[in-house]
């Protein structure tokens, strides 16, 4: 990797910490850094901030409004972010159906979508999972069936994202049954208006509206919206998943909750001591920083490899596995070491500038983000299918 | 000063061609029958390639090598399994030569070291007790000095008569030397050291050396760094191995490859062994950094790589078989390797706890 890379990437980094430093809105950042409930109208806020920096795209190519960032400035870029405590980049439209669009779409889909995405006009979520159909991704059964110059469209998704605020939803659907299960899919844009679609929220246990079931039923999709070639789905979403597992963030993230823990562990408590001194905590805490440092080095050998061109398939694989066992690890220490405010959970502190009934000001969300990062094994190709893909794909088992 | 990239592949590739040519796991078992595991022609081969002079300086036509090219022929040690004391004469006793001796002393051993013809070894490692000096004697103990039974001369670490650390050549054949010699489980051999007034001399600093406290910490950092690329050649070796093991041994009528509970565990060995690649090398650039960072690296890098490194050992035992505790396969071989090495220049707890106080320093 040369040096100019390494540059280039420091002197964003050091302008990211700048831009958190000075320009984020206060209230904003209070509301991050307290990990409070963020709504639409936030991160339309947050989003456009970024965009006007010219970074909300920042891998994009030139062509489409982005700064054809190399790897590692997209690494440095979301793990100085997530470092700072910056709210996350809904990814479903900027880093994911995004770059689909301009790589497969035609000339129209790209006019027509990309500027919305790029400043946040349209909101996207994604129609992937299925009831019958998690990690087994080509099991998916949401049929669409040719019907002129549309597709009717029947079938139900779930673990929608957002799909509350959406006003697009990126789809694979069934267009074929013949051969194998991935060969029969394809990449559908669905407007989120169109009679037929409609969204049930699942409340998760951080108390909560994550995610949603979208039941399409007779959904007429004009055939203008089919994304590329009709049975070609799943290539498309492949590609698409090589987008889902960037490793800056999930650094960052362990990065910033381990910084928590240790600011809470050196705060003295009623009795004037220290927790970081008994010498559990400190060995605990100890071995998060070893296996930060371990993390840390890995993902930059990796990102490096990238960038060079010697990467074997194996690299986002094992950042997002280490990443998320970590950021869960330390995070679960990070509640039990706020004692009884660890199992105070007050919902509705977390939409509101009212405080938690125990603890710390961020207490609430330290505990949200605990209950919601449980998913982070799970979401974006688990744990297990990241074990899987580093068998098959660097060991040839 | 780094070494440049086209020396570092050639040393590398030497040692490699080498080893592939002449020191199979097969070549390797008279060896191990030898007094001392030692082979005078293999170490005057050695000589001859260079790699004997890889630390020394260019004025003294050594090939003034950094942690990186030290780390690119351990890798090659560690992947063979070499017996030599390449460690404790190219990497420690040159390397403390280089900090400690005056010009006299290096002029005197230094080529007799790059051209094989001393073997001369520090005893410290395991033990911490130090011994005492005083007017020219050396008086004191050392357990389990590795490669202490072939080594010609000593350099102990003493303390004067003021509470000075010093660093004491010791001939190994003088009066008041007893030593008793014996094997470690990797078949490496060692000998405990008894020296009882021996006669002995002092290393005389140059102006401008670093203190011998200094010196003795930086030896120790540099045989550590070099250590982990040993680690690097075992896991990569037993990561090889143990995968095309389970691609042809079969069991319930297929591949042992075909189980995905084998297939998660064999995953684990890869991160591990990815992870030990990146520590290795994130320990050789910190040799650049300055004192308190350098040593946080190394310490942390050295705990987590004697852990995972040790894992990687059990794992490979366990997934081959009963056949994996046998004599026979390499693979055990590897395993009371990493035992060894595990524990020199600070075993797993000790690095982690130096890891730990240096992390939370300001806490």
């Amino acid at each position: 990797m040369n040096k100019n890379v390494r540059e280039r990437a420091q002197r964003l980094r050091e302008q990211v910490r700048q831009f958190c430093r000075q320009e984020m809105p206060e209230a904003l950042l209070d509301k991050a850094h307290r990990h409070q409930v963020l709504d639409k109208a936030d991160y339309v806020q947050w989003m456009r901030l970024l965009q006007a920096k010219g970074w909300v795209a920042g891998h994009w190519p030139k062509a489409y409004g982005g700064q054809e960032w190399s790897a590692l400035e997209r690494f440095v870029f979301e793990d100085e972010l997530a470092r700072q405590g910056c709210p996350w980049i809904i990814p479903f439209g900027v880093k994911y159906v995004g770059p689909v669009i301009y790589s497969f779409g035609s000339e129209v889909q790209k006019q027509r979508f990309l500027p919305g995405i790029l400043s946040t006009e349209a909101f996207w979520a994604q129609g992937y999972s299925e009831p019958g159909a998690g990690s087994d991704l080509a099991g998916l059964r949401t049929q669409a069936v040719r019907d002129g110059d549309h597709y009717l469209v029947t079938g139900q998704k779930v673990w929608t994202t957002y799909a509350q605020w959406a006003d697009w939803l990126f789809c694979l659907v069934r267009t074929g049954n013949e051969g194998k299960p991935q060969s029969g899919i394809s990449f559908l844009l669905i407007d989120m208006r169109s009679p037929g679609v409609t969204v049930k929220p699942i409340h998760t246990m951080d108390g909560y509206v994550h995610v949603n079931e979208v039941w399409l039923d007779n959904v007429r999709v004009p055939a203008e919206n089919l994304v590329g070639e009709e049975g070609k789905g799943w290539q498309y979403a492949k590609f698409l998943l090589q987008n889902e597992r960037t490793a800056g963030a999930i650094i960052g993230q362990a990065w910033h909750v381990l910084d928590r823990l240790k600011r809470l562990a050196r705060e003295a408590d009623a009795s004037g001591q220290r927790p970081i001194e008994q010498p559990l905590l400190r060995q605990r805490i100890g071995g998060f920083e070893l296996r930060f440092m371990a993390l840390q080095e890995v993902a930059y050998q990796a990102v490096q490899a990238m960038v060079d061109g010697s990467d074997n398939g194996g690299e986002a694989s094992l950042i997002k596995i280490r990443g998320t066992e970590l950021y869960q690890d330390v995070a679960q220490a990070l509640v039990e070491a706020l004692g009884p405010a660890g199992i105070a959970f007050d919902s509705a502190a977390l939409h509101s500038a009212t405080l938690p009934p125990l603890g710390p000001d961020d207490s609430g969300g330290i505990l949200k983000e605990h209950f919601y990062n449980r998913a982070a094994t799970i979401f974006g190709g688990s744990s297990e299918i990241q074990r899987n893909i580093v068998a098959k794909v660097v060991l040839g088992l | 000063m780094t070494t440049d990239l086209d020396t570092i592949a050639m040393l590398r590739d030497s040692l490699e061609r080498y080893s592939a040519d002449r020191y199979s796991f097969l070549q390797r078992a008279p060896l191990l029958q030898l007094p001392g595991a030692f082979s005078a022609q293999t170490w005057q081969d050695f000589a001859e390639f260079g790699w004997l002079s890889l630390r020394l300086p260019e004025e003294l036509d050594g090939l003034a090598g950094d942690a990186v090219a030290v780390g690119a022929l351990m890798e090659v040690v560690g992947s063979r399994l070499l017996l030599e004391p390449l460690l404790a004469c190219v990497v420690v006793a040159s390397g403390l030569l280089l900090k400690q001796g005056s010009a006299a002393q290096q002029a005197e051993l230094l080529p007799a070291l790059a051209e094989g013809r001393l073997k001369l070894v520090l005893s410290h490692g395991v033990s911490h007790e130090l011994c005492r000096y005083a007017e020219g004697r050396l008086s004191g103990s050392q357990q389990a000095v590795l490669h202490g039974d072939i080594a010609e001369q000593l350099l102990v670490p003493a303390r004067d008569a003021e509470g000075q650390l010093r660093f004491c050549l010791v001939e190994a054949s003088a009066a008041g030397v007893s030593r008793q010699a014996f094997r470690l489980v990797d078949g490496r051999g060692a000998a405990n050291l008894q020296f009882a007034a021996a006669p002995a001399s002092l290393l005389q600093p140059q102006a401008g050396a670093p203190s011998a406290e200094q010196a003795l910490a930086e030896v120790c950092d540099e045989a550590s760094v070099a250590l982990c690329a040993e680690a690097l050649g075992v896991a990569t070796s037993l990561l090889r191995i143990t995968n095309d093991y389970l691609k042809v041994r079969q069991q319930f009528g297929k591949p042992l490859a075909g189980n995905q509970a084998l297939q998660h565990r064999m995953a684990e060995l890869y991160l591990l062994t990815e992870e030990i690649r990146a520590l290795t090398l994130a320990a050789q650039q910190a040799m650049c950094l300055p004192a308190a960072e350098r040593a946080r690296t190394l310490s942390g890098a050295r705990a987590y790589i004697s852990q995972a490194a040790r894992h990687i050992g059990n794992e490979a035992i366990q997934l081959h078989g009963g056949v994996g505790i046998t004599e026979e396969l390499e693979v055990s071989h590897y395993f009371r390797r990493l035992m060894v090495n595990a524990a020199l220049f600070g075993n797993r707890d000790e690095q982690f706890l130096r890891f730990v106080e240096l992390s939370l320093a300001d806490a």
